[in-house]
Protein backbone atom coordinates (compact mmCIF):
# COMPACT_ATOMS: atom_id res chain seq x y z
CA UNK A 1 0.00 0.00 0.00
CA UNK A 2 1.41 2.98 -0.57
CA UNK A 3 1.54 5.80 2.34
CA UNK A 4 0.64 8.49 -0.15
CA UNK A 5 -2.99 7.40 -1.07
CA UNK A 6 -3.16 6.47 3.23
CA UNK A 7 -2.70 9.57 3.70
CA UNK A 8 -5.00 11.38 1.12
CA UNK A 9 -7.94 8.90 1.71
CA UNK A 10 -7.45 9.57 5.78
CA UNK A 11 -7.26 13.16 5.11
CA UNK A 12 -10.04 13.48 3.27
CA UNK A 13 -12.47 11.13 6.03
CA UNK A 14 -11.08 13.77 8.83
CA UNK A 15 -12.48 16.42 6.36
CA UNK A 16 -15.79 14.98 5.87
CA UNK A 17 -16.50 13.98 9.46
CA UNK A 18 -15.94 17.63 10.47
CA UNK A 19 -18.20 18.98 7.28
CA UNK A 20 -21.00 16.77 8.58
CA UNK A 21 -23.62 18.93 9.83
CA UNK A 22 -22.79 19.87 13.28
CA UNK A 23 -24.39 23.59 13.39
CA UNK A 24 -20.55 25.71 14.07
CA UNK A 25 -19.45 27.31 11.15
CA UNK A 26 -15.34 26.94 12.22
CA UNK A 27 -15.65 23.20 12.13
CA UNK A 28 -16.97 23.18 8.62
CA UNK A 29 -13.91 25.69 7.30
CA UNK A 30 -11.49 23.33 8.86
CA UNK A 31 -13.10 20.62 7.16
CA UNK A 32 -12.58 22.58 4.11
CA UNK A 33 -8.79 23.30 4.46
CA UNK A 34 -8.51 19.43 5.30
CA UNK A 35 -10.09 18.64 2.44
CA UNK A 36 -8.11 20.59 -0.24
CA UNK A 37 -5.25 19.37 1.58
CA UNK A 38 -6.51 15.59 1.09
CA UNK A 39 -7.25 16.63 -2.56
CA UNK A 40 -4.12 18.44 -2.89
CA UNK A 41 -2.31 14.93 -1.65
CA UNK A 42 -4.37 12.88 -4.15
CA UNK A 43 -3.84 14.93 -7.15
CA UNK A 44 0.19 15.09 -6.22
CA UNK A 45 0.13 10.93 -5.98
CA UNK A 46 -1.59 10.42 -9.17
CA UNK A 47 0.66 13.06 -11.51
CA UNK A 48 3.85 10.59 -9.41
CA UNK A 49 1.96 7.08 -10.05
CA UNK A 50 1.47 8.62 -13.83
CA UNK A 51 4.86 9.59 -14.48
CA UNK A 52 5.90 6.38 -12.13
CA UNK A 53 4.16 4.02 -14.43
CA UNK A 54 3.85 5.53 -17.96
CA UNK A 55 6.51 7.43 -18.56
CA UNK A 56 6.04 7.75 -22.24
CA UNK A 57 2.73 8.32 -22.31
CA UNK A 58 1.32 11.52 -24.28
CA UNK A 59 -2.05 11.97 -22.02
CA UNK A 60 -0.36 12.55 -18.84
CA UNK A 61 -0.30 16.46 -19.72
CA UNK A 62 -2.23 18.85 -16.45
CA UNK A 63 -5.85 18.55 -18.35
CA UNK A 64 -7.08 20.85 -16.81
CA UNK A 65 -10.86 20.67 -18.09
CA UNK A 66 -10.82 17.35 -16.00
CA UNK A 67 -9.13 19.08 -12.58
CA UNK A 68 -11.82 22.01 -12.73
CA UNK A 69 -14.69 19.50 -13.37
CA UNK A 70 -13.77 16.82 -10.97
CA UNK A 71 -13.16 19.39 -8.11
CA UNK A 72 -16.46 20.95 -8.54
CA UNK A 73 -18.12 18.03 -8.79
CA UNK A 74 -16.35 16.61 -5.50
CA UNK A 75 -16.66 19.87 -3.85
CA UNK A 76 -20.69 20.19 -4.99
CA UNK A 77 -20.97 16.60 -3.70
CA UNK A 78 -19.77 17.23 -0.31
CA UNK A 79 -21.89 20.55 -0.31
CA UNK A 80 -25.09 18.07 -0.81
CA UNK A 81 -23.81 16.03 1.82
CA UNK A 82 -22.85 18.45 4.13
CA UNK A 83 -25.62 21.80 3.58
CA UNK A 84 -28.26 21.44 6.68
CA UNK A 85 -30.94 22.71 4.50
CA UNK A 86 -32.38 20.86 1.82
CA UNK A 87 -33.14 23.19 -0.59
CA UNK A 88 -29.07 24.54 -0.37
CA UNK A 89 -28.23 20.97 -1.09
CA UNK A 90 -30.27 20.09 -4.11
CA UNK A 91 -29.33 23.50 -5.63
CA UNK A 92 -25.73 22.13 -5.11
CA UNK A 93 -26.88 19.01 -6.86
CA UNK A 94 -27.53 20.74 -10.03
CA UNK A 95 -23.93 21.67 -10.30
CA UNK A 96 -22.57 18.39 -9.37
CA UNK A 97 -24.48 17.13 -12.68
CA UNK A 98 -23.72 20.25 -14.79
CA UNK A 99 -19.91 19.44 -13.47
CA UNK A 100 -20.62 15.87 -14.57
CA UNK A 101 -21.91 16.51 -17.77
CA UNK A 102 -18.75 18.84 -18.97
CA UNK A 103 -16.36 15.41 -17.53
CA UNK A 104 -18.61 13.46 -20.25
CA UNK A 105 -17.98 16.25 -22.60
CA UNK A 106 -14.29 15.33 -22.08
CA UNK A 107 -15.06 11.49 -22.75
CA UNK A 108 -16.71 12.55 -26.09
CA UNK A 109 -20.13 10.95 -24.66
CA UNK A 110 -22.20 14.13 -25.53
CA UNK A 111 -25.40 12.54 -25.64
CA UNK A 112 -25.11 11.28 -22.42
CA UNK A 113 -24.03 14.83 -21.21
CA UNK A 114 -27.07 16.24 -22.80
CA UNK A 115 -29.72 13.54 -21.22
CA UNK A 116 -27.77 13.80 -18.04
CA UNK A 117 -28.68 17.55 -17.83
CA UNK A 118 -32.10 17.28 -18.76
CA UNK A 119 -33.12 14.13 -17.16
CA UNK A 120 -31.04 15.08 -13.86
CA UNK A 121 -31.09 18.50 -13.33
CA UNK A 122 -34.61 18.85 -15.63
CA UNK A 123 -36.97 15.88 -14.05
CA UNK A 124 -35.55 14.45 -11.33
CA UNK A 125 -34.12 17.64 -9.19
CA UNK A 126 -37.57 19.39 -10.01
CA UNK A 127 -39.30 16.48 -8.25
CA UNK A 128 -36.93 17.03 -5.35
CA UNK A 129 -37.65 20.35 -5.00
CA UNK A 130 -41.12 20.15 -5.00
CA UNK A 131 -41.08 17.39 -2.53
CA UNK A 132 -39.12 19.51 -0.59
CA UNK A 133 -41.43 22.74 -0.65
CA UNK A 134 -44.69 20.32 -0.09
CA UNK A 135 -42.95 18.36 2.68
CA UNK A 136 -40.93 21.15 4.41
CA UNK A 137 -42.03 21.53 8.25
CA UNK A 138 -42.79 25.20 8.49
CA UNK A 139 -41.89 27.13 5.26
CA UNK A 140 -38.70 27.48 2.79
CA UNK A 141 -37.50 30.38 4.57
CA UNK A 142 -37.84 28.78 7.80
CA UNK A 143 -34.69 27.92 9.89
CA UNK A 144 -33.07 23.83 9.22
CA UNK A 145 -35.02 21.29 11.33
CA UNK A 146 -33.63 19.82 14.55
CA UNK A 147 -32.94 16.48 12.14
CA UNK A 148 -31.16 18.24 9.25
CA UNK A 149 -28.73 20.27 11.71
CA UNK A 150 -27.39 17.63 13.02
CA UNK A 151 -26.44 14.24 11.14
CA UNK A 152 -26.58 11.00 12.45
CA UNK A 153 -23.12 9.49 14.24
CA UNK A 154 -21.36 10.14 11.02
CA UNK A 155 -18.28 8.36 12.40
CA UNK A 156 -18.54 5.02 11.59
CA UNK A 157 -20.16 5.45 9.08
CA UNK A 158 -17.36 7.37 7.28
CA UNK A 159 -14.94 5.01 8.89
CA UNK A 160 -16.98 2.13 6.83
CA UNK A 161 -16.76 4.04 3.89
CA UNK A 162 -13.70 5.83 3.39
CA UNK A 163 -12.18 2.25 3.79
CA UNK A 164 -14.13 1.06 1.04
CA UNK A 165 -12.50 4.24 -0.74
CA UNK A 166 -8.95 3.13 0.20
CA UNK A 167 -9.24 -0.15 -0.97
CA UNK A 168 -10.54 0.56 -4.24
CA UNK A 169 -7.81 3.05 -4.99
CA UNK A 170 -5.56 0.32 -3.86
CA UNK A 171 -6.41 -1.94 -6.33
CA UNK A 172 -6.73 0.65 -8.59
CA UNK A 173 -3.43 2.10 -7.98
CA UNK A 174 -0.66 -0.48 -6.64
CA UNK A 175 1.84 -1.57 -9.24
CA UNK A 176 1.67 -4.90 -7.34
CA UNK A 177 -1.59 -6.52 -6.78
CA UNK A 178 -3.24 -8.30 -10.01
CA UNK A 179 -5.98 -6.83 -11.91
CA UNK A 180 -4.82 -3.15 -11.26
CA UNK A 181 -5.80 -0.64 -14.06
CA UNK A 182 -1.93 -1.15 -15.09
CA UNK A 183 -2.21 -4.99 -15.33
CA UNK A 184 -5.20 -4.82 -16.87
CA UNK A 185 -4.77 -2.65 -19.87
CA UNK A 186 -1.24 -3.79 -21.75
CA UNK A 187 -3.13 -4.86 -24.09
CA UNK A 188 -3.49 -3.95 -27.84
CA UNK A 189 -7.64 -2.81 -27.52
CA UNK A 190 -7.28 0.85 -26.70
CA UNK A 191 -5.80 1.24 -30.33
CA UNK A 192 -6.75 -1.79 -32.11
CA UNK A 193 -10.08 0.89 -33.08
CA UNK A 194 -8.37 3.77 -34.77
CA UNK A 195 -8.09 7.59 -33.96
CA UNK A 196 -12.57 7.68 -34.77
CA UNK A 197 -14.97 6.93 -32.06
CA UNK A 198 -18.10 8.29 -32.87
CA UNK A 199 -20.08 7.93 -29.32
CA UNK A 200 -23.50 9.01 -30.72
CA UNK A 201 -23.71 6.42 -33.51
CA UNK A 202 -22.19 3.53 -31.48
CA UNK A 203 -24.73 4.00 -28.37
CA UNK A 204 -28.16 3.79 -31.04
CA UNK A 205 -26.93 0.93 -33.07
CA UNK A 206 -25.77 -0.51 -29.76
CA UNK A 207 -28.89 0.22 -27.71
CA UNK A 208 -31.58 -1.18 -30.75
CA UNK A 209 -29.16 -4.06 -31.93
CA UNK A 210 -28.00 -5.71 -28.77
CA UNK A 211 -29.86 -3.85 -25.90
CA UNK A 212 -33.31 -3.86 -28.04
CA UNK A 213 -35.52 -6.35 -25.50
CA UNK A 214 -33.72 -4.77 -22.18
CA UNK A 215 -34.79 -1.29 -23.81
CA UNK A 216 -38.43 -1.88 -24.14
CA UNK A 217 -38.19 -3.44 -20.40
CA UNK A 218 -36.77 -0.09 -19.26
CA UNK A 219 -39.96 1.65 -20.74
CA UNK A 220 -42.01 -1.21 -19.20
CA UNK A 221 -40.86 -0.19 -15.69
CA UNK A 222 -41.01 3.92 -16.27
CA UNK A 223 -44.56 3.02 -17.28
CA UNK A 224 -45.02 0.70 -13.86
CA UNK A 225 -43.37 3.39 -11.74
CA UNK A 226 -45.81 6.12 -13.16
CA UNK A 227 -48.71 3.76 -12.39
CA UNK A 228 -47.45 3.24 -8.76
CA UNK A 229 -46.66 6.87 -8.06
CA UNK A 230 -49.92 7.75 -9.06
CA UNK A 231 -51.14 5.17 -6.82
CA UNK A 232 -49.24 6.31 -3.69
CA UNK A 233 -49.62 9.77 -4.09
CA UNK A 234 -53.59 9.54 -4.65
CA UNK A 235 -54.54 6.95 -2.01
CA UNK A 236 -54.02 7.91 1.49
CA UNK A 237 -54.36 12.29 0.57
CA UNK A 238 -58.17 11.48 1.72
CA UNK A 239 -57.81 9.73 4.27
CA UNK A 240 -55.94 11.65 6.69
CA UNK A 241 -57.07 15.17 5.50
CA UNK A 242 -60.74 15.31 5.08
CA UNK A 243 -61.36 17.39 2.12
CA UNK A 244 -62.08 21.28 2.53
CA UNK A 245 -60.18 21.68 5.51
CA UNK A 246 -57.61 24.43 4.65
CA UNK A 247 -54.59 23.13 4.46
CA UNK A 248 -54.44 21.13 2.05
CA UNK A 249 -53.19 22.45 -1.40
CA UNK A 250 -55.84 22.84 -4.32
CA UNK A 251 -54.14 22.07 -7.65
CA UNK B 1 -16.69 11.24 -37.06
CA UNK B 2 -15.12 12.92 -34.08
CA UNK B 3 -11.46 12.76 -34.46
CA UNK B 4 -9.87 12.12 -30.70
CA UNK B 5 -7.68 15.19 -30.30
CA UNK B 6 -6.49 14.02 -27.15
CA UNK B 7 -4.96 10.71 -26.45
CA UNK B 8 -6.98 8.86 -23.57
CA UNK B 9 -4.64 6.47 -21.96
CA UNK B 10 -4.37 4.39 -18.91
CA UNK B 11 -3.54 7.24 -16.47
CA UNK B 12 -6.42 8.94 -17.67
CA UNK B 13 -8.48 6.38 -16.98
CA UNK B 14 -7.51 5.74 -13.55
CA UNK B 15 -8.11 9.74 -12.68
CA UNK B 16 -11.70 8.86 -14.20
CA UNK B 17 -12.10 5.88 -12.23
CA UNK B 18 -11.03 7.68 -8.56
CA UNK B 19 -13.36 10.35 -9.12
CA UNK B 20 -15.96 7.99 -9.54
CA UNK B 21 -14.84 6.22 -6.25
CA UNK B 22 -15.02 9.01 -4.22
CA UNK B 23 -18.28 10.54 -5.66
CA UNK B 24 -19.77 6.86 -4.64
CA UNK B 25 -18.05 7.49 -0.90
CA UNK B 26 -19.26 10.69 -0.71
CA UNK B 27 -22.85 9.61 -1.29
CA UNK B 28 -22.57 6.42 0.92
CA UNK B 29 -21.77 8.69 4.14
CA UNK B 30 -24.57 11.02 2.62
CA UNK B 31 -26.93 7.95 2.49
CA UNK B 32 -25.77 6.53 6.38
CA UNK B 33 -25.66 9.85 8.33
CA UNK B 34 -28.65 12.15 6.82
CA UNK B 35 -31.58 11.99 8.80
CA UNK B 36 -34.08 13.81 6.49
CA UNK B 37 -35.88 11.14 3.97
CA UNK B 38 -35.17 13.38 0.91
CA UNK B 39 -31.26 14.12 1.51
CA UNK B 40 -31.25 10.05 1.81
CA UNK B 41 -32.72 9.77 -1.40
CA UNK B 42 -30.66 12.72 -2.75
CA UNK B 43 -27.46 10.74 -1.54
CA UNK B 44 -28.04 7.75 -3.55
CA UNK B 45 -28.54 10.31 -7.04
CA UNK B 46 -24.72 10.65 -5.87
CA UNK B 47 -23.89 7.58 -6.17
CA UNK B 48 -25.93 6.82 -9.03
CA UNK B 49 -23.44 9.65 -10.66
CA UNK B 50 -20.34 7.98 -8.96
CA UNK B 51 -21.08 4.88 -11.22
CA UNK B 52 -22.11 6.49 -14.33
CA UNK B 53 -18.82 8.52 -14.50
CA UNK B 54 -17.26 5.11 -14.57
CA UNK B 55 -19.16 3.50 -16.87
CA UNK B 56 -18.70 6.55 -19.67
CA UNK B 57 -14.93 6.82 -18.89
CA UNK B 58 -14.43 2.54 -19.49
CA UNK B 59 -16.83 3.10 -22.40
CA UNK B 60 -14.54 5.82 -23.77
CA UNK B 61 -11.31 3.73 -22.48
CA UNK B 62 -12.67 0.61 -24.61
CA UNK B 63 -13.92 2.25 -27.35
CA UNK B 64 -17.03 0.44 -27.00
CA UNK B 65 -20.96 1.43 -26.54
CA UNK B 66 -21.85 -0.90 -24.05
CA UNK B 67 -20.93 1.48 -21.07
CA UNK B 68 -23.20 4.38 -22.44
CA UNK B 69 -26.02 2.06 -22.93
CA UNK B 70 -25.95 0.58 -19.12
CA UNK B 71 -25.57 4.36 -18.53
CA UNK B 72 -29.24 5.13 -20.11
CA UNK B 73 -30.70 2.22 -18.04
CA UNK B 74 -29.27 3.63 -14.96
CA UNK B 75 -30.81 6.93 -15.98
CA UNK B 76 -34.53 5.29 -16.12
CA UNK B 77 -34.00 3.38 -13.09
CA UNK B 78 -32.49 6.83 -11.39
CA UNK B 79 -35.56 8.24 -12.71
CA UNK B 80 -38.31 5.59 -11.55
CA UNK B 81 -36.86 5.13 -8.23
CA UNK B 82 -36.98 9.18 -7.65
CA UNK B 83 -40.37 9.24 -8.77
CA UNK B 84 -41.64 6.16 -6.44
CA UNK B 85 -39.19 7.05 -3.77
CA UNK B 86 -40.56 10.67 -3.12
CA UNK B 87 -44.20 9.33 -3.69
CA UNK B 88 -43.59 7.52 -0.59
CA UNK B 89 -41.80 10.22 1.08
CA UNK B 90 -45.17 12.56 0.79
CA UNK B 91 -47.28 9.67 1.81
CA UNK B 92 -45.24 9.21 4.94
CA UNK B 93 -45.08 12.84 5.57
CA UNK B 94 -48.58 13.36 5.83
CA UNK B 95 -48.94 10.75 8.31
CA UNK B 96 -46.18 11.82 10.69
CA UNK B 97 -45.59 15.45 9.63
CA UNK B 98 -41.71 14.67 9.90
CA UNK B 99 -39.30 13.63 7.54
CA UNK B 100 -36.81 12.30 10.27
CA UNK B 101 -35.98 8.89 9.61
CA UNK B 102 -35.83 8.38 13.04
CA UNK B 103 -39.71 9.18 13.82
CA UNK B 104 -40.43 5.54 11.70
CA UNK B 105 -38.34 3.00 13.72
CA UNK B 106 -40.87 1.52 14.73
CA UNK B 107 -40.91 -0.33 11.83
CA UNK B 108 -38.27 -2.52 12.42
CA UNK B 109 -40.26 -4.66 14.73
Amino acid sequence: MDYPLIIATAFGAIALYLMMPRGEAWLFKLGMLIGVLALGTGLSYLTHWATLHFPNHPGIGPGVFFYVFSLLAIGSAVGVVGHSKPIYSALYFVLMTLAISGLFVLLLAEFMAVVLIIIYAGAILVTYVFVIMLASPSGVAAAAVDYDRVSADPLIAILVSFLLLGTILEVLFSSSAPGTAAAVVGGAVTTAHGAHWNGLAALGQNLYSRYTIPLELAGVLMTISLVGAVVIARKNAPRTHTLGSGDMPTE
Amino acid sequence: MNPVTTSFTDPVLARYLALGAVLFVIGLVGFMTRRNMIMIFLSTEIMFQGVAVNLIALSRYWHNADGQSFVIFLLTVAAAEASLALGLVVMLYRRRQTLNVDMWSDLQG
